[in-house]
């Protein structure tokens, strides 16, 4: 039986006690996937997984809070659920976890840079083991499968679920590289040239909230400080300082918090690079408190506990 | 001292009111003459300074923000100070990749005894903020610059890996 | 809102380097204010009634008085503004005169300082809102940590009060440094006559509750409320059936440890009663050095004692007691002189501590009260005092002045001859500092009737030569170096803190000075407040003191206490947390960080998880709020709109309008 059967077969074992099961569904197009909400098992034909099922849907389990749903999760998106779990925000016991072994999802952008411009509707994705076939206008296009991988997948640490009440699939090995170039690079640049980067990449951002949104973490939703008056932190301006402020929200609401699961990178309808900002406090995250979010159940986020000596906060010399 | 000669710059102070707000206090009541362009907000405690408010006073335009609190063990509210410790640490690392130049933040510990050291941290960080600058603007100071940025924008340059 | 800013020239103090006049015009600019003025002084009688009739004139609803410290005056204006009919937290201070005035020389800089300062006043008041404070109950009972004489006072006039009192003493016996000391100056009466029933009042008060032999281990709660958790160290004698008979202590065969209560001038038993008027009049076994304890075998004590009180299983006991107050008169301890090279370190029998001369002279200690110096028990003819060791020293870090030193060694100068009246006494001292009452007479005696020779300089060594210790200094007024041929040096030790003060600093929440000593709320008007509400001050924890001002500053903290208990309610500070409820969803991550446990969790009427703070317990930090995510908990008074108002106020966001 395929990874996908195995699942199909294990979500109609337990849909019966469940408010829902949340899984993918094809999109509007072949190429893209959308999530879907399974309350029949005639619903199941409509599952999909692989490298297109690339939403978080660890997003969607604080709405349903107090009731009993289950979820589908890669290894990422499985870090979420712990750390919604650690934080009181979702009950463990509330939740099925159906988790994959997965081998990467596809990045849209790169796809997008790689197919000609303007491809509109994509009629067929064939995906095989390590390529792509696309159709698109009548021509079909192969790509490398490793070429349009998502950025954070490169890196991944954890593609197997970590917490799953169903493991589904042949457990993966994690990525041997675990830093990216082009953060790096960035990293590498000067004051001067970063604070142009963000000048210029804030002046196209439109606060369409999309990143917060999409956020497995941000579990505000309407109380969001970033657009409520009281307290008032962020004025409608929509200069480059003020939505650098509420990517500055965003990240300090994240420190030690952010399971680096891209989605706010994703959702970014004008593709400013949000996590060269997440994987940067993410590290100092690590390197200060030698945590990582999501990576193991009774964790507290580093901010809300402390130690009297922290053998890693050095006193600056006045 | 040099900052007294030259144009005053905007650095904006957090003080616990029980430690370091003291020590100022303190420094004041000994006449330990100091840099004159810092302004202090009175916080109850370390614990209440959300680094929002130093990442706001930044954007905002501040050239400098410092940020004081009682000694780790001496916090009047027995634990505000070690969580302040926890998040004014990790701000201090985050701003590198924002641009922003992280030596134009600091955060210390003065007790409400240590009026010379008050003193001293006032006097070291506003020369250290001379020398830095006034800090460029995070906002386009112009029309000029605005069109600038958004034809920059409209060419739609991303992450490196984006292309 | 109507806006009244008053800036007050405090004198020349602010208006010296501050153009006043030109704050109160610029502030008239200001959003919402409506009136303006300079005052000369703001917190004068006629300073605040002037503020009072300007809110009744103006009809004003808040009032900002830009002047000294709000940790000086700032209950002095609410209350004023109270008067006046106002919310007292309608009410904002710049502080334009520690934070400007003081440490700026420029006028024209401080001037737009001062005026930005008051701004930002302007901009938090307009985000004030009327607060009301709560009112809790109070336990009536103190808790007294040290049970020296400074502790002894405040527990006895506590008690008197009506009080209950708890007192924890961190030795076997209470009475503290005075009782160790033969006499006390400048009366020359006997210490432990004048102290002995006073340490009898306290057994023998039915409101005092004595723990000895323990320490505070915890300290929870706040102002009325606090929860201590004392910790009784096992003296592995029952003390509730001895009968103090001392039978154990003639017959303990462990005889080789030194006893501190005689300043190890000699060895004490293992079981021990550390001397006759001890309080309370209990054995003690010290672990460290009885046979049974360390080699299973002797139980001498438990065979004797007629009333079976000998317990080697005892252990630690933990006891929880809930009080209002806490005094702290946790006292000091002797500088360390083995620092100084040019004393011998330690290698000479015959120089000892003035503490230990103390033993020397007193009845009750180790010699009978005859002088006989260590080395070999004889008389000593010649004494010299050396004066400031461990005081006025910056190189050994004590810079400060013991200040009771000169006038012990005086005393000590008097009791030598007295005991031994062909003896001769030298003191080399730096400066006689005598500034009590029939103080100055009394060195003065020490020299004139007693024949003490003064020498005044340092010592810069003392060597042995045959049975003499050869002491040489300077004479710096006669110009010349002195060598005195002598029998025993006394060296007059300075204060320090108490050994664990800073720890139990952190316990309380009272801050330590750089020496260790406890940092008073206010160095002249509040000496026995801390800035901890409910725990005070009394002794030479504070800094040190003799004991007429230990034993005064024990009864100003017993009067704090009972006015502080007196009340039958106490008003809460009202600029606590607050949790929007609407806002909140219950992730508890401020329950997790309050330091206080002020917050709890409660369910909403439908079902949902919302966070509540508990007002009376809420000390006001703000901790959470920062946690807070959504905002929904907001310290009142210093709610993120005021604070980022006051941001707002010193960097005005730059908006370039581009609205094409």
């Amino acid at each position: 039986m395929s990874q996908l059967d195995d699942l199909k077969s294990a979500i109609k074992d337990r849909l019966g006690e469940l408010e829902c099961v949340i899984g993918w569904e094809q999109g509007y197009d072949a190429l893209h996937a959308t999530p879907l909400f399974i309350r029949t098992e005639a619903d199941l034909d409509r599952l999909v997984i692989g490298p297109l099922a690339v939403h978080n849907l660890a997003t969607y389990l604080t709405a349903y809070k107090g009731k009993k749903i289950g979820v589908v999760v890669k290894g990422c998106d499985s870090r979420s659920v712990i750390e919604l779990v650690n934080e009181n925000l979702v009950n463990r016991d509330d939740i099925v976890v159906f988790g994959l072994c997965c081998d990467g999802v596809v990045s849209q952008p790169k796809i997008r840079a790689a197919l000609p411009a303007d491809p509109g509707f994509v009629e067929s994705v064939t995906i095989g083991t390590d390529e792509l076939k696309i159709t698109v206008a009548g021509q079909t296009v192969t790509l490398k499968k490793s070429d349009v991988l998502a950025d954070k997948c490169r890196v991944c640490q954890h593609p197997n679920a970590i917490i799953a009440d169903v493991l589904i699939g042949t457990k993966q090995n994690p990525a041997g590289a675990n830093s990216l170039a082009c953060q790096e690079e960035f990293e590498a640049k000067s004051d001067a040239e970063k604070l142009a980067f963000w000048q210029e990449t804030m002046s196209r951002c439109i606060r369409c909230y999309a990143c917060r949104n999409a956020c497995p973490m941000c579990v505000c939703r309407d109380y969001c400080i970033a657009t409520s008056r009281d307290p008032l932190w962020l004025s409608q301006d929509n200069s480059p300082a003020e939505n650098m402020m509420f990517q500055m929200v965003h990240v300090s609401h994240l420190a030690g918090r952010c399971t680096e699961c891209g989605e706010c990178e994703r959702a970014c309808p004008v593709d400013i690079p949000l996590m060269l900002l997440r994987r940067y406090m993410n590290k100092q995250v690590k390197d200060v408190f030698e945590h990582q979010a999501g990576t193991a159940l009774d964790q507290t986020p580093p901010l809300f506990t402390f130690k009297v000596e922290e053998e890693r906060i050095h006193e600056r010399g006045w | 001292m040099p900052a007294q000669d030259i144009r005053e710059l905007r650095i904006v102070g957090f003080l616990c009111n029980w430690c370091s707000y003291g020590g100022a206090d303190t420094a004041g009541v000994g006449r330990f003459t100091q840099p004159t362009d810092l302004r202090i907000i009175r916080v109850p405690c370390s614990g209440r300074i959300d680094p929002l408010f130093i990442v706001r006073s930044l954007l905002n335009g501040a050239d400098g923000v410092l940020v004081s609190g009682c000694h780790p063990r001496d916090c009047h509210y027995a634990e505000g100070n070690f969580y302040a410790r926890r998040r004014l640490e990790l701000l201090k690392r985050f701003l590198p990749v924002t641009g922003i130049d992280a030596r134009r933040f600091e955060y210390t510990w003065v007790s409400a005894s240590e009026g010379q050291r008050w003193q001293h941290v006032v006097t070291e960080f506003t020369h250290r903020i001379h020398e830095l600058g006034p800090a460029p603007s995070f906002n386009p100071m112009s029309e000029v610059d605005w069109n600038a940025l958004a034809l920059q924008a409209a060419q739609g340059q991303g992450c490196p890996c984006h292309g | 809102m109507r806006i009244g800013v008053f800036i007050c020239h405090c004198g020349s103090n602010i208006a010296g380097t501050v153009d006043c006049p030109s704050v109160a015009a610029t502030a008239l600019t200001y959003p919402d204010v409506v009136f303006s003025t300079d005052t000369m002084y703001a917190c004068s009688e006629p300073g605040q009634d002037a503020i009072i009739q300007a809110v009744k004139d103006k009809n004003l609803d808040g009032v900002v008085v830009a002047s000294c410290t709000p940790r000086m005056h700032e209950p002095t204006f609410r209350r004023a503004v109270e008067r006046a009919g106002l919310n007292r937290y309608m009410f904002e201070m710049a502080n334009i005169r520690e934070h400007v005035s003081w440490i700026g020389k420029i006028k024209e800089q401080n001037t737009v300082k001062a005026s930005e300062l008051v701004r930002m006043a302007v901009e938090k008041l307009r985000r004030n809102r009327p607060l009301v404070a709560k009112r809790f109950e109070t336990v009536k009972r103190v808790l007294v940590i040290g049970g020296g004489v400074a502790g002894i006072q405040a527990a006895l006039d506590c008690a008197d009060g009506g009080q209950e009192v708890v007192m924890v003493e961190r030795e076997q016996s209470i009475g503290g440094k005075m009782a160790k000391l033969d006499k006390t100056f400048p009366t020359v009466d006997c210490s432990s006559c004048v102290l002995g029933p006073k340490m009898v009042d306290i057994a023998q008060h039915p409101k005092i509750t004595l723990y000895t032999c323990s320490e505070v281990e915890s300290v929870g709660g706040y102002v009325g409320n606090f929860q201590v958790t004392i910790r009784k160290k096992a003296t592995y004698v029952d003390w509730s059936k001895c009968t103090g008979c001392g039978l154990c202590v003639e017959k303990c065969p462990s005889r080789k440890h030194p006893d501190p209560f005689n300043e190890n001038l000699c060895n004490a038993p293992s079981i021990n009663i550390p001397f006759p008027q001890a309080i309370p009049k209990k054995a003690a076994i010290n672990a460290a050095s009885c046979i049974m304890l360390q080699k299973g075998k002797c139980g001498a004590c438990a065979k004797v004692c007629p009333v079976k009180c000998i317990d080697f299983e005892m252990k630690d006991e933990l006891v929880t007691v809930d009080v209002g107050a806490v005094v702290v008169a946790t006292g000091y301890d002797l500088f360390d002189w083995h620092k100084y090279p040019q004393y011998g370190e330690g290698r000479y029998k015959d120089v000892i501590t003035s503490l230990q001369y103390e033993r020397l002279l007193s009845a009750s200690g180790p010699t009978g009260g005859h002088i006989k110096r260590p080395s070999d028990g004889k008389e000593p003819k010649t004494v010299v005092f050396v004066q400031c060791v461990g005081s006025r020293d910056k190189s050994v870090g004590r810079p400060y002045c013991s200040g009771f030193c000169c006038m012990y060694t005086a005393k000590q100068a008097i009791l030598t001859k007295d005991h031994v009246p062909d003896s001769q006494s030298y003191v080399f001292y730096m400066d006689i500092r005598s500034p009590g009452k029939g103080y100055d007479e009394f060195t003065r005696r020490a020299m004139e009737e007693y024949g003490a020779q003064y020498v005044r300089g340092r010592v810069s060594m003392i060597y042995p030569k045959g049975d003499k210790l050869i002491v040489r200094g300077a004479d710096t007024l006669a110009g010349t170096q002195v060598e005195v041929p002598a029998d025993l040096v006394v060296l007059a030790v300075g204060a320090e803190s108490a050994k664990g003060a800073v720890q139990l600093g952190e316990k309380l929440r009272v801050a330590p000075d750089q020496y260790g000593f406890f940092v008073e709320s206010h160095p002249k008007l509040k000496p026995v407040e801390t800035n901890t509400a409910g725990v005070f001050l009394a002794g030479a924890c504070q800094g040190p003191k003799d004991i007429p001002a230990s034993v005064g500053q024990g009864s100003a903290a017993a009067s704090k206490v009972l006015g502080l208990l007196s009340k039958k309610e106490l008003e809460s500070d009202p600029a606590v947390s607050r949790v929007n409820p609407a806002r909140c969803v219950g992730c508890g991550k401020c329950i997790l960080t309050c330091p206080f446990g002020a917050i709890k969790a409660v369910a909403d009427r439908f079902g949902n998880p919302k966070a509540e703070v508990i007002d009376t317990v809420c000390q006001g930090c703000g901790i959470c709020t920062v946690t807070c995510p959504q905002g929904a908990i907001q310290l009142e008074h210093f709610t993120d709109n005021q604070i980022l108002a006051e941001v707002n106020a010193l960097c005005p966001p730059k908006i370039f309008a581009n609205f094409e």
